[in-house]
């Protein structure tokens, strides 16, 4: 072994990589060359230092996060499983017509149609056009399904679901309601829930600060803040808050979240929107705030410092 | 690794068959190892948590292109590698939430003094380790953290063993000088 190999073999060693043949050779080296024995203590040193960085641990809120996550998709994806596919719809609906077909000129040759019965129902209904949905609005039809009365009658089971657009100003009370819909009720998920928010943000704020939100919009956000159970949803509520501009209930929003948000990631986001506001117009209750938490020894050392430049900031 | 190589093919082929009680023996085999190396190639918990949910998504959507090839524990390992890379390239700020708010486990049995003293060794190690190039980070971490030998991480990474030592050389090369500019090796602290 030569003087230059020391960092290599050391590394081989330590990672237990090493041979037999090649740690006795080391040995023999280290033996008689004591430069590499000290550089080798200089490796180790180093080597560790690095346990010095402890492991992340994961706390029981994020085990039951993923879990509840993991289980949407099995599920979710168990669902898509289940519809047919486009092929096979195809070839059953090819199937159907046919059969229907078949069935039709057999009773016109009897001398009259069928009635159809309703999906779902077992009432007879008077023609197809009450029960069959709108086609010319091109609806998706899926979880297709077809059965045969004995008397020769078809019925036609399936899902219709028609996309809708909605298209307007930001604070159109439609476009707003469904906004805050979509953050509250509809995002299943952390992913969804973010879209939302971001889509909210991109509409109402502008950025610096200027942007006035509907306040169905602003409570969703607060809530969304208040009640989340995944920090990088909250944080993204906070953050959107913070582009609006100022107004009590987003002050009182981001103040409850600084005082009991159990995220220092989230509260460094509450407090720095809390500075901004409070800087634009010193509001008694966000300084006494920002004040208890620069002092709070407590509190994650970051969030600290941040509200302690904040108040150095503000013009009291 | 936490499972034995044809426990966690049986999971992935339970997890195929839609079946989530599969995923998530999964998760509670590999989610502490996937978060620790997140957490060390993002250095912020929340985009930690939010890559490694990601991994386990991914392999309920991807369990049936796993080949095999390599040990399951590998092909989490490779996924969670890439989604970190992409998470750090697509999110600029993903080192926004400093190391001080890493959420830790207090230690038991350990003074003020200490505390400090240790919360800054912490800090000055993952500084350290946040200064190494994003590829010899994941080489030395999967290395010295997770104990996997050069040929599993060259599997993992897609490089090769002579890659994966050339990468862990430099990191020590670059920690050594790191930690040797002062006297002390916690002097780099302040």
């Amino acid at each position: 072994m030569e003087c230059r190999e020391l960092t290599d073999r050391a590394i081989n060693r330590l990672l237990e990589e090493a041979a037999a043949a090649e740690l006795e050779d080391f040995d023999r080296h280290l033996a008689g060359c004591e430069r590499c024995v000290r550089e080798l203590a200089v490796i180790e040193e180093t080597w560790d230092a690095l346990g010095a960085d402890r492991d992340a641990a994961v706390t029981p809120e994020f085990r039951a996060r993923t879990l509840a996550l993991l289980h949407d998709e099995v599920d979710r994806r168990r669902m898509r499983e289940f519809r047919p596919r486009a092929r096979a719809a195809r070839i059953l609906a090819r199937a159907a017509a046919l059969f229907v077909a078949a069935v039709a000129g057999f009773a016109v040759a009897r001398g009259g149609l069928p009635a159809i019965r309703s999906a779902g129902t077992s009432s007879p209904v008077a023609g197809p056009a009450k029960s069959a949905p709108d086609l010319a609005g091109n609806p998706r039809l899926s979880n297709v399904a077809y059965r045969t009365d004995p008397d020769g009658r078809v019925g036609i089971e399936f899902d219709a679901t028609t996309r809708h657009t909605v298209v307007g100003r930001p604070d159109d009370p439609e476009v707003s309601t469904l906004l805050a819909y979509l953050l509250l009720r509809n995002g299943e998920t952390a992913g969804e829930k973010s879209r939302a928010i971001e889509l909210v943000s991109g509409h109402y704020g502008s950025g610096a600060g200027a942007g006035v939100a509907s306040p169905e919009i602003v409570r969703a956000l607060a809530a969304t803040l208040k009640g989340d159970r995944n920090p990088g949803v909250r944080k993204k509520a906070a953050e959107a808050l913070a582009s609006f501009r100022s107004s009590p209930e987003i002050r009182t929003a981001l103040l409850e979240s600084l005082a009991n948000d159990p995220n220092p990631g989230v509260r460094l986001v509450a407090v720095e929107a809390l500075a901004a506001s409070a800087r634009e117009a010193p509001d008694p209750k966000t300084i006494q705030s920002l004040r208890e938490k620069a002092v709070d020894p407590q509190e994650n050392g970051f969030v600290r410092a941040r509200a302690a430049s904040a108040l150095k900031a503000i013009d009291l | 690794m936490a499972g034995g190589l044809s426990d966690d093919r049986v999971l992935l082929e339970r997890i195929r068959g839609g079946d989530a009680s599969g995923a998530e023996e999964l998760f509670e085999r590999y989610a502490p190892a996937l978060l620790r190396f997140a957490s060390r190639m993002l250095s912020d918990r929340d985009t930690a948590e939010e890559v490694t949910q990601e991994v386990f998504v991914k392999v309920i959507s991807r369990a049936h292109q796993y080949d095999g090839r390599a040990a399951v524990s590998s092909w989490l390992f490779a996924i969670a590698a890439n989604a970190c890379r992409d998470r750090r390239r697509r999110d600029h700020r993903a080192n926004v939430v400093p190391l001080e708010a890493v959420a830790e486990l207090p230690s038991r049995g350990e003074g003020a003094e200490a505390r400090l003293d240790g919360r800054q060794r912490r800090a000055a190690v993952r500084r350290a380790l946040q200064g190494l190039s994003e590829e010899q980070r994941e080489a030395l971490v999967l290395a010295r953290y997770h104990g996997l030998p050069y040929a599993e991480i060259a599997r993992i990474l897609g490089i090769s063993v002579g890659a994966v030592k050339t990468r862990i050389f430099r990191a020590v090369e670059t920690l050594k000088a790191r930690f040797s500019e002062g006297e002390a090796l916690w002097n780099v602290v302040n």
